[in-house]
């Protein structure tokens, strides 16, 4: 007992120091002036405002400050300004190569996911005998463990027994090629890393899709089959701009999903010689070499891609996201 | 109404503070934040590990005694081997990690040199534990926990890789056992006498069939490390004024050499290496001879298989790596005097449970042979690997050295078939850079 009396009593006193935070705000906003009921409103969020304080806006600006550091893990740092960001775009075997697979991988992965998510959740919205069996199907890979996954894949491609190969090989022996090394070879980690993110095309990618295609009103297909709309025209012109709210959902979404790979990549660990991926590059910076100040810089510098991407497909989107409200005025 | 709810706010969050207080008055340098509590007059002191289950209990049975016979400490174990270096890092970097902690060669000259190891110098030279004794141990197993001429923990394994041998194979084949004589030219001798594809043909031999290989010589996969082959050769990857000489004669021989042994048809490919498991292979009876650490167990769970000394250079010099394991106390810990105690017993005690303790005192045949009677055969060959079993060269900035080599060098070497020769004159730079 004695062993968890200290983590009890730090339990213990969490409540009651979130509450008395909470008191102390309704206190100041009453005194502010606010309303009674601004002030309750203020003061019953406070714990997830102290909570988003501590646990997100406080590691964000620290690791940007670690950034410009060079600063050991057990603590004590010394400010270098910019030569960790210097270091990086300049003499830093590991960055280029890095920038570029997990860019090209989020490229190339991400159409390829979005079309295929979109296709299968049409499919899906069939009214057909035991779609609903079909559904819970297609959603399993949402539920499987992504290591367990990545294991599979490993297993799948190895170059000798894996049973990629073993089904490609009539073909590369017609050709007269070797089957591929997948992991082994450079230039082929990437292809492999895309093929696997394929499997992101089921589970949740299509069920949001579904749920957009089930939004949009059979009326709309009436109307244009009345006026002799073939399926390609209806798909064109009534599907794709009806979800486009969702098609954007899942381009944004899914770009941060593949530039933050780290999981499988860790876990199917194919050869160093195509790259690794940023985010593992920034644990084995931050924790194998112990060198807090380049993994934060890396970090801040995979923030800043993703960002200047997300904002570029926000700009976009004006063109082809179509929003109903947007009719409506 | 105001005033109430005034009065009440700040009660709470005084008394809070107060209870917040007393809940971190614990001791910043344990896990639990209980060291630092007596039990009578001793002290608890925790301890972090890797061990795993099996591992773990007979660690436990060691603690169990060694608390049994302390006055000054308790020593309560926290072994798991998941993410063992991320965890004992993010312990240690948020002041709540263990007293005491296990620590590979490598992470202990990281540490040492940041400051989460306590500078024990002092308190060695005052005990006269027989674990205190600096000059009873091997120098190469202090290199990685000294910093500065300070000590900053104490190795209790020097492991040095040595051959294991499938004698089955070797009778088979009818070739003679290795023994301290055995250069590269022999290894090579019998790597080709114990390759055959599946109708008994040697690699040489009219109508071999390499993509019908059934045994292979030898097996490698980025281990055993090209530094001992470079070792062995007469030169040296890394020196200590931070130059990395991968370009010399000797080196660049070794480097050849392991590369032409990755690329076969006398080692199994990389794929299947991956498929079948690498010592899998060597334990079906599938690969013939194995490189692999002394306190492996091939000599014990495998039948008619016995370690030798791993093979010496052209020129006869003997050379292996030995990976080296230890113990450090936490720097930011409450208890020094209780972990130091701890620390001398515990290694000592684990020295007379491991191959191989690191000191020469306990290098002696007979004693081995009671204490591991299930590797007696081999022990001959371990202790006199211990003679010339080298770490690397570890300093702080010997990881990102080591990332480089690894990923510039060896990766495309054992993945993509890189030639070295080509690979030297880009890497060497690189390598050198990642050292200032």
């Amino acid at each position: 007992m004695n062993n968890y009396m200290g983590t009890l009593v730090r339990w213990g006193v969490l409540p009651v120091l979130l509450l008395g935070i909470g008191f102390v705000i309704y206190f100041i906003a009453t005194r502010l002036r606010w309303s009674k009921r601004q002030a309750i409103g203020l003061a019953l969020i406070s714990p997830w405002i102290v909570g988003f304080l501590v646990f997100t806006l406080y590691p964000l600006f620290n690791s940007l400050y670690l950034s410009f550091t060079q600063s050991s893990i057990f603590g004590g740092s010394r400010w270098i300004g910019l030569d960790n960001y210097v270091k990086l775009f300049t003499t830093d075997v590991e960055f280029w190569p890095s920038i570029r697979i997990t860019l090209l991988y989020a490229l190339l992965s991400l159409p390829l996911g979005v079309v295929g998510a979109l296709l299968v959740a049409m499919l899906l919205n069939n009214k057909l005998k035991g779609i609903g069996t079909f559904r819970t199907i297609y959603f399993l890979p949402a539920v499987m463990p992504e290591v367990a996954v990545a294991l599979i894949w490993r297993w799948m491609f190895n170059s000798e027994t894996g049973i990629i190969n073993f089904a490609m090989s009539p073909a590369f022996n017609l050709f007269g090629l070797d089957t591929p090394n997948w992991f082994g070879d450079p230039n082929y980690v990437l292809p492999a890393f895309i093929i696997m993110s394929l499997w992101g095309i089921f589970g949740v990618n299509t069920v949001v899709f579904l749920a957009g295609l089930q939004g949009v009103p059979r009326s709309l297909y009436e109307a244009a089959e009345i006026d002799g709309a073939g399926a390609f025209t209806k798909f064109k012109n009534i599907t794709v701009p009806q979800i486009s709210p969702v098609i954007l959902l899942q381009v944004i979404m899914g770009m941060i999903g593949a530039l933050q790979i780290f999981t499988v990549a860790m876990f199917v660990r194919p050869t160093t010689g195509a790259g690794k991926f940023m985010n593992q590059l920034v644990y084995e910076r931050g924790f194998t070499q112990m060198a807090m100040g380049e993994a934060s810089a890396i970090a801040w510098v995979l923030f800043l891609i993703i960002l200047v991407m997300t904002l570029l497909v926000f700009r976009s989107s004006p063109a082809w996201v179509h929003y109903e409200s947007d009719v409506k005025r | 109404m105001k005033k109430r709810y005034s009065t009440t706010a700040v009660l709470l969050l005084s008394s809070s503070l107060v209870l917040a207080a007393c809940g971190n008055n614990s001791n910043p340098g344990t896990n639990g934040g209980e060291t630092g509590q007596s039990s009578g007059d001793k002290v608890e002191v925790r301890l972090a590990t890797w061990a795993g289950n099996e591992e773990a209990n007979e660690l436990q049975a060691i603690i169990d005694e060694l608390n049994a016979n302390s006055t000054t400490y308790t020593l309560v174990q926290d072994s798991n081997p998941a993410e063992y270096d991320t965890r004992i890092i993010t312990q240690l970097s948020g002041n709540s990690g263990p007293d005491l902690f296990w620590i590979s060669a490598q992470r202990a000259a990281q540490f040492s040199a940041q400051g989460a190891m306590l500078d024990i110098t002092d308190r060695l030279e005052a005990s006269d534990h027989p674990a205190a004794q600096m000059d009873d141990y091997y120098e190469a197993s202090l290199q990685p926990f000294t910093h500065e001429g300070q000590q900053f923990g104490l190795p209790w394994l020097q492991q040095p890789i040595m051959m294991y041998v499938n004698k089955g194979l070797f009778d088979e084949a009818e070739l003679s056992y290795p023994d301290e004589n055995w250069t590269w030219e022999d290894f090579s001798a019998a790597m080709t006498a114990l390759t055959k594809d599946g109708n008994g043909n040697n690699p040489g031999d009219d109508g071999f069939n390499a993509s019908n290989t059934v045994q292979w010589g030898f097996t490698l996969n980025g281990w055993p490390p090209i530094q001992m082959f470079v070792w062995q050769n007469g030169g040296e990857v890394l020196t200590e004024d931070g130059e990395s000489p991968i370009d010399s004669p000797e080196a660049t021989e070794a480097m050849q050499f392991y590369a032409e042994l990755l690329n076969g048809p006398l080692t199994p490919s990389q794929s299947l290496i991956r498929d079948r498991g690498f010592d899998t292979m060597f334990r079906n009876g599938q690969v013939a001879m194995f490189m692999g650490g002394a306190a492996d167990d091939l000599d014990s769970t495998v039948e008619n298989v016995e370690a030798f000394m791993v093979p010496a250079g052209p020129d006869g010099t003997h050379a292996t790596f030995a990976d080296v394991l230890g113990m450090g106390i936490n720097s930011k810990t409450n208890n020094p005097d209780a972990a130091f105690d701890a620390l001398v017993d515990l290694t000592d005690a684990i020295h007379h449970w491991k191959i191989m303790p690191p000191r020469v005192s306990l290098g002696d045949l007979e004693t081995l042979q009671e204490m591991h009677p299930q590797k007696a055969q081999s022990l001959e060959a371990i202790i006199a690997s211990m003679e010339y079993a080298r770490p690397y060269l570890y300093s702080e900035q010997y990881p990102n050295w080591d990332n480089v080599f690894t990923t510039q060098l060896i990766d495309p070497m054992v993945n993509s078939g890189a030639d070295p020769l080509d690979l030297i004159p880009q890497v060497k730079p690189l390598l050198e850079n990642a050292m200032q």
